[in-house]
């Protein structure tokens, strides 16, 4: 055996060396025509984000649609978002947004790490059958339950709050699924020896593990967030008074009754993606943690 | 080492949430379709009254078929086009993270923003049509033609999930080890023999993963048929949550509106478990 690779060794050599003029051409033919395709891929996938840029951008005046379209404002200025500030609510539904979005993390962070404490690490009698029963229900979707929720939100007196909104969206079997998985990779040793140095279950949740799961406690909460702040459904569903609205169900509203003023609902569109487009930069590399952790692992 | 009773304190507040929100739900669903519930007048038992009147529904009908219609506009684009993005931005190429993070942003858009950036693209006189007067094609109606909606509709999904689900296949090329793609090539296999036989293979579980995915949300679509045609032209974008929605909170009738929803999980169901058994036999 030996013998034989000693003996191939100076061919492959000398294949090699021939070859790597071959895959240097190679090579740069392949960048060519990935940088090629790839860049055609971008300008189409951001062509509608690039187009309402230079909507919200353009005077009064100026034509927005146009043969041959123009991404050019003549007349550039930033009047469009001052107006559509001012004038809009804009401010308000904003901050609603903030609120509905803060609470639509802490919940549901705090409630689904609770019950996959016990899931992961402890033994008690049914525990099994509590988890499929959690897991199972990730088959129901959310859409066959609408009606009854809605019930059920009317029925405890909350339409009309904040409280009906983030509610129905608190616990999820999938976020329970996911802190679970956090919580069994810790060594079991960490809590025998905390109990011998007298700390209770709470404290051991509170102070020894959650500390431990950070980086999943960050991905689900960017993976909360984005859901929460672009909640639309249940907030256009459960509020009534349009001081409460999220920016969502205001632009929602501002789409029916300003379809004329294009530049205006571009402006506010604009608004309304900064938050989302600030926490994606800040946090890219959990983006695709959560995708593997969901893929690969689930 | 724990007390059984602590586990149960534990688990009760997210229990609690849980029944409420959903377990309880599902059953009153599917309870509430055999009932004439109105809002207005007292919850009286129908038997299977609401389901033989959604069979001679034409309506019900339409929506069953747009639903279908819709998935088989958006499923298999999003299933096969984000295995080759994900290729391509598989890549060590400069600025490449640039690039995937481009592909990504869309998913993150509201239904509400992608909307309002869509409806102009397929206006009379937006992007798409000067695209098409170009080449001298004559403007299409693309929203409010009964024959373009439903299609243009998709357009704006597959735009929508496109990076959304090149990053769960990134995920699985970056778990296929370098070594066989090096193997492979010193045996004189070029792009397409790499990728059928090295990537495709190894891609499987995942493919299977975005299958379930973005068939379970093509069924369950319907934000975007709210606020862009509002399920027009002539219930041509009604799709089956679509007239649960309407039926529900428009025209109050929850009993017959659950029916459907009964309907709908049902379709669900029976999808997913072909799903699992298609998944099951590959594997084994």
């Amino acid at each position: 055996m030996e013998l034989k690779t000693a003996e191939l060794q100076p061919k492959i050599q000398v294949k090699k060396s021939r070859k790597l003029s071959l895959k240097h051409r190679r090579n740069i033919l392949r960048w060519g025509v990935s940088y090629t395709l790839l860049t055609i891929l971008a300008v189409v996938t951001i062509m509608p984000f690039l187009w309402t840029v230079s909507t919200s951008l353009k005077g009064q005046n100026e034509t927005i649609f146009s043969y041959p379209p123009n991404f050019t404002p003549e007349n550039f200025t930033f009047e469009n978002f001052v107006t559509v500030w001012n004038t809009l609510n804009l401010p308000l539904y904003l901050w609603n947004s903030v609120v509905l979005s803060f609470w639509g993390v802490i919940l549901p962070l705090f409630f689904c790490s609770l019950a996959a404490f016990p899931l992961a690490r402890m033994n008690f009698k049914g525990k099994n059958l509590v988890f499929m029963i959690i897991l199972a229900t990730m088959m129901i979707p959310g859409e066959v339950t609408m009606i009854p929720v809605y019930l059920t939100i009317s029925k405890l007196g909350l339409i009309g709050t904040y409280s009906g909104v983030i509610l129905p969206g608190v616990v999820s079997a999938f976020a329970i699924f996911l802190m679970r998985q956090a919580f069994i990779s810790i060594p079991k040793e960490l809590d025998e020896s905390a109990i011998i140095d007298g700390a209770n279950a709470w404290q051991i949740w509170w102070h020894i593990l959650l500390p431990m799961v950070k980086p999943m406690l960050a991905t689900l909460a960017i993976l909360k967030f984005i859901g929460a702040w672009n909640n639309f459904l249940w907030p256009l569903l459960i509020l009534e008074d349009s001081s409460m609205y999220p920016l969502t169900v205001g632009l929602y509203e501002l789409k029916g009754t300003f379809v004329s003023n294009t530049r205006l609902i571009a402006a506010g569109a604009l608004i309304a993606l900064i938050p989302i487009l600030i926490v994606f930069i800040a946090f890219q590399s959990y983006f695709i943690k959560s995708a593997y952790s969901s893929a690969v692992k689930g | 080492m724990y007390k059984a009773r602590t586990a149960w304190l534990f688990l009760i507040p997210t229990g609690v949430l849980l029944l409420t929100f959903s377990i309880i739900p599902a059953v009153a669903a599917l309870g509430l379709s055999f009932t004439n519930y109105n809002v207005f007048q007292p919850i009286e038992w129908v038997g299977i009254e609401n389901f033989s009147r959604a069979f001679s529904d034409d309506d019900f009908w339409n929506a069953l078929w747009n639903t279908f219609y819709y998935w088989i506009l958006v499923t298999p684009a999003l299933i096969v086009i984000p295995v080759f993005l994900a290729i391509l931005v598989n890549q060590q190429l400069m600025g490449i993270k640039v690039y995937r993070l481009i592909f990504y942003f869309p998913a993150l858009v509201s239904v509400v923003v992608t909307a309002i950036l869509w409806t102009w693209m397929f206006k009379s006189d937006g992007l798409f049509n000067a695209a098409l007067h170009s080449i001298g094609i004559n403007p299409v109606d693309w929203l409010t033609d009964k024959f373009t909606a439903m299609p243009s509709l998709a357009i704006v999904t597959v735009w929508q999930g496109l990076g959304y689900y090149m990053l769960f296949y990134l995920a699985g090329l970056q778990s296929v080890s370098k070594d066989l793609y090096e193997a492979a090539e010193l045996d004189g296999a070029g792009f397409w023999a790499k990728h059928i036989y090295i990537t495709f293979p190894s891609l499987k579980p995942i493919i299977f993963f975005v299958t379930v995915v973005s068939t379970m949300s093509a069924f369950k679509e319907f934000t975007l048929m709210l606020t862009m045609t509002a399920g027009g032209p002539i219930g041509s974008t009604t799709t089956l949550v679509y007239m649960i929605f309407e039926k529900a909170f428009t025209d109050l009738e929850m009993g017959y509106a659950s029916a459907v929803s009964t309907i709908l999980f049902v379709i669900i169901l029976i999808l997913t478990l072909i799903n699992k058994r298609a998944l099951d036999t590959t594997q084994q």
